[in-house]
């Protein structure tokens, strides 16, 4: 029996509306950012986007659909931040990209992060999804992400002063704008034709 | 028209469709931001703050200021954003956990990923997807070695919650 | 004369994906024309089952039998 949950979503809505309203009022950049979080929320409780099931579905169905779902939106996003990042040079606006530090430390907490969000049922942005979607399993592994995120900040100096990092490296500063894009895109290709022909592969069995 | 807004309220919409939409997001909150989406720093910083009012640590930034900062109305919006989701599809109901099992690997799964997430400067989004779409190197290192932990994750996850 | 039988899976409250595991656990050990019923309020997993089923080219069914309750069932048409 399906009850329609129409009232309950009136009421959320002038709820999430005011709440938008009030932050217009206060500050218009925090009031978008709002807007374009609820997008992306809704776009991925909708797509049933999971970026953990993109890793691991491959190795455990053979399904790659996500995988290449997930590589074609990396493919949009590096021409999209290439674009903006251009036109906010020529525009003197002023933008930052994400250039970080490697090191060991970023081996290290990849690997941990990467068993984290198969047990754990999402990568972090999963897990807020799907406290939205009503999970309790994932309100708690944010509590866990709480507790993580903590004992992260306070062993960073530990990794940066035992294994050492290096200056996160912007490959354009090496090669240039177009060949980065044009290499990007071909490994971003490269790797769909991969998941393709691993999920034929699979299949055929 | 009334074929599309079942469509668009109940789906699901297909995985690319998902994809070329959060891509076209992802590129104008790098414009209204000045900076790439990220999800990990500001759960960083509000743990931080819950660590200082627990007597943990003594710096940390205000609550006004993280009331303040554009990190929290993003993770917020994917929170109201999924339930309105669920709300409008009337799909929206608590999930409790069913097994103890799970209690622990959620718990145990958090934190080794807020952990390696924190030593790494970056989740799945903010290290991996806009650090590859920034084209930097650290990205791409962080992606590789994600995978090597996913599987290993895979066999754990085998071996002990079937 | 085929006699079909039912099988029923319990998936209720596990988390993906572990669901789509012990389905095809389960399939390897069922005749063709065979039925697996599995129900879950979990959306994900539910349309992980979906794809991996139309992918195999197995005949599926999805339901959505209360708020965010999906039934699935599922056919091994071939081997």
């Amino acid at each position: 029996m399906i009850k329609s949950q129409r009232k309950w979503n009136f009421a959320y809505s002038v709820f999430v509306f005011m709440l938008f309203l009030t932050l217009l009022q206060l500050n218009k950049n925090i009031a978008i950012l709002l807007a374009l979080g609820i997008a992306i929320g809704y776009t991925l409780q909708k797509s049933r986007f999971c970026f953990t099931a993109a890793f691991r579905d491959p190795m455990i169905t053979g399904i790659t659909e996500l995988t290449q779902s997930v590589l074609l939106l990396m493919g949009i996003s590096v021409i999209g931040f290439a674009a903006v990042y251009q036109i906010s040079l020529k525009m003197h606006y002023d933008l930052t990209l994400y250039v970080m530090p490697f090191g060991t430390a970023t081996i290290v907490g990849g690997v941990l992060f990467g068993i984290g969000m198969v047990l754990a049922g999402g990568c972090i942005t999963g897990i807020l999804m799907r406290i939205g979607e009503g999970f309790a399993m994932q309100m708690l592994a944010l509590v866990g992400v709480f507790v993580g995120a903590f004992w992260g900040k306070i062993s960073q100096p530990f990794w940066r002063q035992t294994f050492g990092e290096r200056p996160g490296v912007f490959i354009p500063d090496i090669l240039g704008w177009i060949p980065t894009l044009i290499i990007e895109i071909l490994i971003l290709t490269a790797l769909w034709g991969l998941a393709k022909w691993w999920q034929n592969k699979q299949l055929g069995e | 028209m009334q074929k599309f807004w079942k469509a668009f309220s109940h789906g699901p919409w297909s995985y690319w469709v998902g994809a070329v939409i959060l891509g076209l997001l992802n590129i104008i909150i790098l414009y209204v931001r000045k900076r790439p989406w990220g999800v990990s720093l500001n759960i960083e910083q509000w743990a931080m703050w819950f660590a200082s009012n627990l007597g943990f640590i003594t710096e940390h930034l205000t609550l006004s200021e993280l009331l303040s900062s554009d990190g929290t109305y993003l993770n917020l919006g994917v929170v109201l954003g999924a339930l309105w989701s669920t709300l409008l599809a009337s799909q929206a109901r608590f999930r409790p956990i069913r097994y103890k099992k799970y209690i622990i690997s959620a718990l145990l799964g958090g934190i080794l990923m807020g952990y390696g997430a924190r030593i790494a400067y970056g989740c799945n989004i903010g290290g991996f997807l806009n650090g590859v779409a920034s084209s930097s190197l650290t990205g791409w290192i962080f992606g590789g070695a994600i995978i090597l932990g996913v599987w290993i994750g895979t066999k754990i996850m085998i071996r002990f919650l079937i | 004369m085929i006699n079909i039988v039912q099988y029923e899976l319990e998936i209720w409250g596990e988390m993906c994906p572990i669901p789509l595991i012990k389905a095809q656990r389960k399939l390897k050990t069922m005749e063709i024309g065979d039925v697996l019923v599995m129900e879950t309020e979990h959306s994900c997993t539910s349309r992980g089952i979906v794809v991996w089923a139309n992918k195999h080219k197995y005949e599926v069914i999805e339901t959505e039998v209360a708020n965010g309750i999906w039934h699935l069932e599922l056919t091994k048409t071939h081997k």
